[in-house]
């Protein structure tokens, strides 16, 4: 088994020509489509960024203190003195006047204009796209979110992030409000300092709703993965075709005839297969990374989930390769065969969204795109980059192992028996 | 050793090999010989297990092949036609690689490796990429492929198609050697009478997927010991002059070409002098005649009707 592998990538690696194709081109496509897009935004968006932001607000500060006073002592159980005592405390706490003070502030005016509406007219405006989302600062949001602070809890009300359909503008929102969670726990921890003797203060956690956003999923981060996939889906091409010249070259019937068993040779293909596709995409990303900062300031858990995909895919492009492999020592016409596996990697990377983002596509065609492996790999990873969820990823990763136990199990049911072959 | 009974192989309805019956004494050197197409690489295919014949029996020591295919590819070895060689390795790794999956390693392989390559003479281009090499390199790797695990029968298949002179002579070599030093049965299929006259011990002639004669190259030649084969050089050719000679009496087959007749007649016929006075009568000069020893070649025209390289 081993001699089969070590042959196919020999044979490979001294493919030139081939190497250069699926190792340098996919990260020449990155550098020149990362250079072309990146000039067209850099143009639009930033000089026209106009934010729009309805912000709802339905809290009572005057009653926020004496609900947070009825919260310490009936659901913390503390004593009368003591919840006064952090009332008072939070006194100099104003949630709310925070979050205006914020979005109000000097470094974002110039990008966020503030409506301060009534919900209904807000969402009117929002409908009618005068307005790009809308921020709900619900009633007891101050009560429960200084409660929370100080017992260590969540807070069971939430700023409530709106939005009618996720454009840049509103994701852009989403990220400046995440900056003032960030800005509040950093007002609590300031206080923290300062008051040390006092009962510790946890700062909230969350503090709004999420809605379709988490880390910006880039243009340079889609060119890069889409490339990569790609590419591999052509090393299964190759490697269907460097099997028709073994059949054509007759070293398949040399092969034959040393006693050694035929499905040896299928399984070095597809072992071969893991291995390059796995060295071909890691490549991509790793070099793409250092020339792009691709993924910047990402955990070891983040690379580790991006490897793991890696290896999915490898897999699923290795069952392809077998069912590649098998028919070719099936066909007459080894050249036609070949052409036909070309016009099913590229139908792959048209509908899986390697040539262009999967959303331009009608959503039938967007529906079948998300059943290739590589349609698949792409909307796993998207999920990951942004989110960085396991339980995101789990349902595709089923489906690209199942995947990949059908091929393989076409693969082997297609192999020809001894004799067979044509 | 090896024997065939009523081997016959049919593609699609029509039957490429027709009930072959031959076999291999060992330590013999046996030809298959025959035009293209007519049948020997099918036959190879089928004794050296690639395919299945669709009736008749191949057996090794009485065991039925077919049936049991692992033992006559332990101990064969195959020189195809095409050159089954990964033009993307050296010499050297397509040994490695063959070896190792017939299960030799370590020093064996090494071993292995090193002899095959001194025996076809590419010890010192081991290293170079197959696809570097002339065709005639190629060729004498494509035999020390087959050559590794030390194969007590060889089977060769048109070894030296499309080579230089040099390196079919270096390749004629070689199977002597290994037949007449080593003692390894060989089975040569080629359509190049002389090689088949050279190597081997014995013949059989196949056409159209049968075998149409088998024996030694004495026992093929006294076939045409009735006959007598004269070569007549003219100074023209002449149409009606060859229809004449075709109705001299005891001759039996006339080719002409350009200035020159090769007649086939039978012994004692007193060819000579009727075909003097012929051509006085056509006007016709005979600058050269002589009378030829009979070849294979004659012998395949003589049992087909057609020649052997056409």
């Amino acid at each position: 088994m081993r001699s089969f592998i070590k042959k196919d990538l020999l044979i490979f690696w001294r493919d030139r020509k081939e190497l250069a194709t699926v190792l340098i081109l996919p990260i020449l496509l990155v550098l020149v489509l990362n250079f072309a897009f990146a000039g067209l935004f850099s143009n639009n968006e930033q000089s026209s960024l106009d934010l729009q932001l309805a912000v709802v607000n339905q809290d009572d500060v005057a009653e926020a203190m004496a609900r947070l006073n009825e919260k310490l002592v009936n659901e913390a159980s503390l004593g009368d003195q003591e919840a006064k005592a952090l009332v008072e405390q939070a006194n100099d706490i104003h949630p709310v006047q925070l979050l205006f003070d914020f979005l109000e502030s000097e470094d974002l005016n110039d990008w966020v204009t503030v409506h301060k509406l009534e919900e209904s007219v807000a969402v009117d405006k929002v409908k009618e796209g005068d307005l790009d989302a809308i921020l709900i600062i619900p009633d007891g949001f101050t009560a429960e979110s200084l409660y929370a602070a100080f017992v260590g809890e969540s807070p069971a009300t939430t700023l409530e992030y709106k939005l009618e359909k996720e454009t840049s503008n509103s994701s852009a929102l989403y990220s400046i409000i995440h900056g003032f969670i960030d800005h509040l726990n950093y007002q609590f921890a300031i206080q923290e300092i300062a008051g040390a003797s006092e009962p510790a203060v946890k700062l909230p956690e969350g503090g709004f709703e999420k809605i379709g956003a988490g880390e910006t999923f880039t243009m340079t981060q889609y060119f890069t993965v889409a490339m990569g996939a790609l590419f591999a889906l052509f090393l299964v091409a190759t490697v269907a075709t460097k099997t028709g010249v073994e059949i054509r070259e007759q070293v398949f019937n040399r092969i034959l005839l040393t006693n050694s068993h035929p499905m040896h040779f299928l399984i070095g293909k597809m072992v071969s297969t893991i291995c390059l596709v796995l060295l071909q995409i890691i490549f991509v990303m790793i070099v793409s990374h250092f020339i792009l900062d691709v993924f910047p300031d990402r955990s070891i858990t983040f690379w580790i989930g991006l490897i793991a995909m890696v290896i999915l895919l490898s897999l699923v492009l290795s069952g392809l390769a077998a069912v590649f492999t098998a028919i070719s020592l099936r066909v007459n016409d080894i050249d036609a065969a070949n052409g036909i596996f070309m016009l099913v990697i590229l139908l792959f990377g048209i509908i899986g969204g390697n040539f262009v983002p999967i959303y331009i596509l009608p959503n039938w065609l967007q529906q079948i795109g998300e059943w290739t492996p590589n349609g698949l790999f792409l909307v796993m990873l998207t999920d990951w980059i942004q989110f960085e969820e396991l339980s995101s990823i789990v349902k595709p990763s089923i489906l690209l192992t199942g995947i990949f136990l059908l091929f393989t199990m076409i693969g082997l049911a297609l192999f020809p028996q001894r004799g067979k072959a044509k | 050793m090896l024997e065939t009974i009523n081997l016959s192989k049919s593609f699609k309805g029509k039957k490429v090999v027709q009930d072959v019956n031959l076999y291999l004494n060992n330590g013999e050197s046996v030809g298959l010989l025959g035009p293209n197409g007519a049948g020997k690489s099918t036959t190879i295919s089928m004794i050296s297990t690639l395919i299945k014949p669709t009736s008749g029996e191949i057996k090794l020591n009485g065991v039925n092949t077919i049936d049991k295919p692992g033992e006559i590819r332990r101990i064969s070895g195959v020189v195809p036609q095409e050159l089954a060689l990964y033009q993307e390795l050296s010499a050297y790794e397509n040994l490695k690689f063959f070896g190792a999956i017939y299960k030799m390693k370590g020093k064996e392989l090494e071993k292995g490796i090193q002899q095959a390559l001194e025996f076809v003479g590419l010890e010192a281009r081991q290293k170079d990429l197959v696809k570097t090499y002339s065709g005639g390199m190629k060729r004498r790797l494509n035999i020390a492929a087959a050559l590794l695990h030390k194969p007590k029968i060889l089977i060769l298949d048109e070894p030296t198609v499309g080579i230089d002179p040099q390196s079919r002579n270096h390749i004629l070599e070689t199977v002597r050697m290994l037949n007449q030093k080593d003692g390894t049965t060989i089975l040569y299929t080629s359509h190049y009478m002389e090689e088949v006259e050279q190597l081997c011990d014995r013949l059989y002639i196949m056409d159209h997927g049968k075998i149409i004669a088998a024996g030694t190259k004495a026992e093929l030649l006294s076939i045409l010991s009735t006959e007598d084969t004269i070569k007549v050089e003219l100074n023209k050719m002449d149409e009606t002059f060859v229809e004449y000679v075709k109705t001299i009496e005891g001759v039996r087959k006339v080719e002409a070409s350009h200035s020159q007749m090769k007649i086939i007649a039978t012994k004692g016929s007193n060819l000579i002098s009727k075909l003097v006075h012929l051509a006085e009568k056509h006007h016709i000069q005979l600058i050269n005649f002589h009378t030829e020893t009979p070849s294979l070649e004659d012998v395949f025209l003589h049992l087909t009707g057609s020649k052997l390289r056409n």
